[in-house]
């Protein structure tokens, strides 16, 4: 471990120690090098094993991000299969997972839609893992997911099978703004719309580390000039595809929220803007909207 | 299993258990069935410890002849009591009195009458039970008195049967008895809890480090053992496998009732791996035992808190990949820290660095509440035992000493198993606690009575 955290660092490979960690575990069937007793350490790695650790490591050391070396990563409770390019989550979609789940479960309460199913319709699911978080939450929930890139859609069906949540999610390879009509003619019952679109924007695109810039798919960071590219055009879709009173959570940069609440009051009549909620670090992360007059 | 305890007890007291005991003892045909029936039903044990009697009688099997620190009264020890006698007295009085009330519907003042029935109320409730226990118990030292004329009777069938009655009573009793104990003794707020147990290594270096793992995975297999659910926290290693700190939250039923019994410091003696020219050295380590919460007992509001993660720079989420989920939570008002790095997903992490907030916090708050009570005890739970060193284990001797109550069991890489060796030990500590508890009950009432 100590070898190999040299090596990253030489390379300048960000995080070295945790880099090395993480792939030494995994080689050795663990998620964490905590979790892993005493004995296990300490044994020395048969040929096989070895080779593998060499070439994960190799991977590193060209930036390839850890989770894209080992092959996968955990969201919330669940462990994901990782591959580039699709997007790797951030920590900050946890917390938009406990968002959706919290209003729901108060929506539920409230017994607004206490009868009906609920769906969920995310857009640009990536791997799947707010989708299949909130499958795995709400046992009666159904959901759909859409992403552009084929290279998702197939990520995100690998993830429900292994997560046994198939039964529950659709999954198309729909691009929500040439195919907007396709989408707008399938939904219109949706109660929970969620989304972490690509929200960077342009100019910031260029100072992002190599390991996103070199592996993850560009589509699903873009935003456009100011970001807000996708976003437009999800909230122009959303009241098409809402039941009344349906949700729309999204995750943003933290300089969109006053922006797209007016842009929303000025350009979406059927969308009413209900608040940010910050995250873990206090900016200014999400956005609710809901459908009504 | 019950083969190895045996094993322990046998040798060291055979003369000892079968001369000493209650009648009960005599019994059971042999002495495994001792661990059967502490476990079965009189689990508040009031049973002669062999351990205690064994050391005084088998003073060639110790190398050291250990003064008894503690003493573990028997149940007839306790009843032959003035002070018990007063006090079961005083609570029939206290129910009879407040029944009365009830049943009467009648109080003194007008205002204050809803309040007190009310009152009244819920003490007959809460007394019914050992009020019934106390009554059977008369009843049977009735029936017992009746065999005991029938005893003398001229036919012998009539004596064998009465022999028999005498025999059936006089168990009946005991277990009243150990029932009657039981109910005495109020259950700590704390007691029905869940808990967070922290290890620490203490002095010693490598050694020390290496002593704590071994007994961090020694509570791992006493919950498995006890069917609890242990779940790792934090784990810092040291360089050579041996662990810095840890914590893991614990629960399961009892599982605060058992362990609080563990915290303090326990020391090792031996050779350490570590030493090369063969010498002897003692090393510590301390456990911490936080009893943990439930989320309507105590609430900790989110603004006094400062949750720090890795994510400080630029404006983070989709602009950053990174492993580091380590999550760090201070509380502002008290300047407790916690932080959680054993996950890969933040949000586990952050779960799991709030559950041992929480645990501090609670613990904080109850250190306050019982400190005064626990002061004059033997067995410390809380920060006045912390430092206090408990245990120890001694490698060479191969045995462990309880400092406590002063019992020493043998058998060092067994009992850190945690397996029944530990629980044995904890068991009698808990009787002991039991009693200290008993004895200021009855203490208050004396000073009442007089």
């Amino acid at each position: 471990m100590a070898l190999w955290k040299r090596h990253f660092e030489e390379s300048g490979v960000t995080e070295p120690d945790h880099s090395s960690q993480y792939i030494i575990a995994h080689l050795l069937g663990a998620k964490t090098i905590e979790s892993l007793n005493q004995e296990k350490l300490t044994e020395f790695l048969s040929h096989d094993k070895a080779q593998q650790l060499w070439d994960l490591c190799t991977r590193r050391l060209s930036r390839m991000p850890v989770q894209y070396v080992i092959g996968e990563w955990d969201f919330r409770d669940l462990t994901l299969k990782m591959r580039p390019p699709v997007f790797i989550p951030r920590p900050e979609t946890e917390e938009l997972v406990e968002l959706v789940l919290a209003d729901l479960q108060l929506r539920q309460e409230t017994g607004v839609r206490a009868e009906a199913q609920h769906i969920c319709l995310e857009v640009g699911c990536g791997s799947g893992a707010i989708s299949l978080s909130l499958l795995k939450s709400l046992p009666r929930l159904r959901a759909i997911a859409l992403d552009q890139s084929q290279d998702a859609v197939d990520l995100t069906r690998e993830n429900a099978l292994s997560l046994g949540l198939q039964d529950r999610l659709q999954i198309h390879h729909i691009d929500v703004i040439k195919g907007a009509d396709t989408v707008v003619s399938l939904y219109d019952s949706i109660s929970t719309l969620v989304s972490n679109p690509p929200y960077l924007f342009l100019e910031d695109m260029t100072s992002l580390e190599p390991e996103i810039l070199r592996f993850e798919d560009h589509a699903a960071l873009d935003g456009g000039k100011d970001g807000l590219t996708v976003i437009r055009q999800i909230l122009t879709l959303a009241p098409k595809l809402l039941s009344n009173h349906g949700r729309v959570y999204l995750e943003v940069d933290p300089r969109h929220p006053p922006v797209i609440q007016q842009w929303v009051e000025e350009h979406v009549e059927e969308l009413l803007y209900v608040e940010t909620r910050h995250d873990i670090t206090d900016r200014p992360r999400f956005c609710i909207l809901q459908k009504g007059k | 299993m019950a083969y190895r305890r045996a094993g322990n007890l046998m040798p060291r007291g055979k003369e000892c258990i079968l001369r000493r005991f209650m009648p009960i003892f005599q019994k059971l045909p042999n002495v495994s069935n001792f661990q059967q029936v502490n476990r079965a039903g009189l689990f508040i044990g009031f049973h002669q410890c062999p351990h205690n009697h064994c050391q005084s009688v088998n003073r060639t099997l110790h190398t050291t002849t250990p003064l008894l620190v503690a003493k573990l009264l028997s149940v007839d020890e306790i009843f032959a009591r003035r002070s018990l006698q007063d006090y079961l007295k005083k609570i029939e009085s206290e129910y009879v009195e407040s029944l009365k009330i009830v049943n009467s519907g009648v109080t003194e003042g007008q205002l204050e009458g809803e309040e007190e029935l009310r009152a009244k109320r819920t003490k007959v409730s809460l007394l019914a039970p050992l009020i019934q226990c106390i009554r059977e118990l008369e009843a049977k030292q009735k029936e017992i008195a009746e065999t005991e004329s029938l005893l003398k009777d001229e036919d012998p069938d009539m004596r064998e049967l009465a022999d028999l009655e005498r025999e059936a009573c006089l168990e009946d009793i005991q277990s009243l008895r150990q029932k009657i104990l039981g109910l005495l003794i109020p259950e700590e707020e704390a007691d029905l809890s869940d808990l967070v147990l922290e290890v620490t290594a203490g002095v010693g270096g490598q050694e020390a480090m290496l002593f704590t793992a071994e007994v961090f995975d020694m509570y791992q297999g006493f919950a498995q053992n006890q069917g609890w659910v242990f779940d790792v926290l934090e784990y810092m290693t040291s360089e050579i496998g041996g662990l810095r700190h840890a914590s893991a939250s614990i629960s399961g039923t009892h599982s605060y009732k058992r362990i609080k019994f563990e915290a303090g410091v326990h020391r090792v003696q031996r050779v350490p791996k570590t030493e090369k020219q063969g010498r002897m050295h003692t090393s510590t380590m301390t456990v911490a035992v936080l009893p943990q919460p439930t989320e309507i007992s105590f609430t900790i509001n989110p603004k006094d808190l400062r949750i720090e993660t890795k994510r400080a720079s630029g404006a983070g989420g989709q602009h950053v990949n990174t492993t580091d989920s380590a999550v760090r939570i201070v509380h502002l008002p008290t300047g407790v820290v916690s932080e959680c790095q054993q996950e890969r997903s933040q949000l586990k992490n952050k779960e799991k660095a709030m559950k041992v907030l929480r645990a501090k916090l609670y613990s904080m708050r109850l250190e306050e509440e019982t400190s005064k009570r626990y002061n004059a005890r033997k067995i410390q739970i809380g920060t006045k035992g912390r430092s206090e060193k408990i245990r120890t284990y001694n490698f060479p001797q191969d045995r462990i000493t309880d400092h406590r109550i002063g019992m020493t069991v043998h058998d060092v890489r067994g009992f850190l198993m945690g397996e029944d060796l530990l629980e044995e030990m904890n068991s009698s500590l808990q009787d002991f606690s039991n009693q200290e508890t008993l004895m200021d009950l009855l203490g208050e009432n004396d000073q009442e009575g007089s």
